[in-house]
């Protein structure tokens, strides 16, 4: 099959400003073609979206009216990831050499705001307070937590390790150190998770250029596979007035063991990881669920400096979702960014030492959709 | 899915719970008449038959694995604890 390359990469901060999101946008796809070092005259074919900042198709009208094929992607938090699927298979399937792949978003402070009846749901689970999706979170990470032994230190440990990472990265939207200790004394959402666990729906942009081996690059990225998979039976999603019985199956599993199929690599070839982390008990399990440990060695493994910067498996490098917040359609993308800046070089007081060569992005959300990347130099 | 119809059985162990600590948006949420309090909900896996999710009316500590009656009330389900586990 063609190898497919990331030739140009760029992201917005992140966070919440008087911009627009298709202000943050038309930013982030300016400075991704930029970084390309292309003109956006030579992109072939376009794929994009936001969840709740209007249609991509519209950024034609601010970056060029080229007739260019501009397809509007709206697939929750994989709208990244169906984006970046839709790029691969136009540059393998021969449409365009030059593609664009851009998500975007920008959500109202404590926003989702889910009804029942678009779920399918009686309106008593929303009159009853049932239609809150960190309760999901909560009561996902407590059974696993039980199973595995996970206990709130460790969950306070990831948060810690995001703030950290936010810090030293300039776009991220928390940029404040926060001790294990404050995080833990944050106030309870839903037990066993506490505030500053959480991450905020927020704003933001994320782009890339990709294209096929022909067209000549100058610091290009190979993209060795891209996965979206949905839920099969038998998993544990939010707003499930009913579960099956038995040990529920997974989505991020399923993405990741595809993904890493596709690419030839396993779990333990990757170098630098992004981990959907909504909250903290999310990058634990996700740990497990794409294949890098066991159930229950994430324990040992976080409280080791495993998963920080200069560990064996750096996760969440830019501060992840919880430093970064949630723009959802944008969200994909900056973790496909990250990993690219690092396997560059490129990721300045976060930089990964060693020269990473390979990497891996994981995302999840409702009602069960994940897309996982691996990514090589 | 469990298709509708299906008579399951009422009593079952806990999967999992949490607390709402904070009152959730209104609307949809309705606070009761003297204001919100926080309140436990979980799963409760019934005997032999899939996870419900259900309100926690649980006096004391709440624990994975404990013994509940679930009780259809015509809007979300609600578990007390079984008769021979109180």
């Amino acid at each position: 099959m063609t190898d497919v390359l990331i030739c140009g990469a760029a992201r917005t901060p992140f966070g919440r400003s008087e911009k627009s999101g298709r202000e943050h946008a038309v930013a982030a796809v300016t400075a991704a073609l930029a970084d390309a070092g292309l003109p956006w005259s030579r992109v072939g074919a376009a794929f994009g979206g936001s969840d709740a900042a209007g249609l991509a198709d519209t950024l034609v009208a601010d970056l060029g009216l080229t007739g260019v094929p501009f397809v509007n992607v709206k697939n929750g938090c994989a709208t990244g990831g169906s984006a970046l699927v839709s790029a691969v298979n136009a540059i393998r399937g021969g449409m365009a050499d030059v593609v664009l792949a851009v998500g975007f978003d920008k959500h109202p402070r404590g926003a989702f705001d889910p009804r029942p009846a678009d779920w399918g749901l009686d309106d008593a689970y929303g009159r009853d307070g049932l239609m809150v999706t960190t309760q999901f979170f909560g009561m996902k990470i407590q059974r696993y937590a039980h199973d595995f032994g996970i206990t709130p230190r460790t969950l306070a440990l990831v948060a810690e390790k995001a703030y950290r990472n936010g810090s030293r990265t300039p776009e991220a939207w928390r940029r404040k150190e926060v001790s294990a200790a404050e995080i833990l004394a944050s106030g309870l959402v839903n037990d066993p998770l506490t505030r500053f666990m959480f991450c905020s729906p927020g704003e933001g942009a994320a782009a890339l250029v990709l294209c096929s081996p022909s067209v000549p690059t100058r610091d290009a990225v190979t993209l060795r596979s891209a996965v979206v998979r949905t839920r099969r039976r038998g998993s544990f999603e939010v707003f499930s007035p009913v579960l099956e019985a038995g040990e529920p199956t997974s989505v991020s599993r399923d993405a990741a063991v595809a993904a890493f199929e596709a690419a030839g690599l396993g779990p333990s070839d990757v170098d630098v990881a992004q981990l959907q982390d909504t909250e903290s008990g999310a990058e634990v399990m996700h740990l497990a669920e794409c294949g890098f440990c066991e159930d229950g060695e994430q324990e040992k493994l976080i409280a080791s400096g495993a998963t920080e910067i200069g560990g064996t498996l750096p996760v969440n490098t830019d501060g992840g979702c919880i430093a970064n917040g949630e723009p959802i359609g944008a969200s994909g993308l900056r973790q496909v960014y990250e990993v690219v800046q690092q396997l560059r070089g490129r990721a300045g007081a976060r930089q990964v030492p060693g020269e990473p060569r390979i990497g891996f992005t994981h995302v999840y959300g409702a009602p069960g959709v994940s897309a996982c990347t691996v990514l090589a130099r | 899915m469990v298709p509708t119809g299906v008579t399951l059985p009422a009593e079952g162990t806990l999967w999992t719970w949490t607390v709402q600590r904070f009152a959730p948006k209104s609307p949809p949420f309705v606070p009761p008449a003297d204001g919100f309090r926080p309140f436990a909900l979980g799963y409760v896996e019934l005997d032999g038959g899939p996870r419900v999710a259900a309100v926690l009316d649980v006096p004391g500590t709440v624990h994975i694995g404990m013994r509940l009656r679930v009780e259809a009330t015509g809007g979300v389900p609600h578990a007390r604890p079984a008769e021979e586990d109180s």
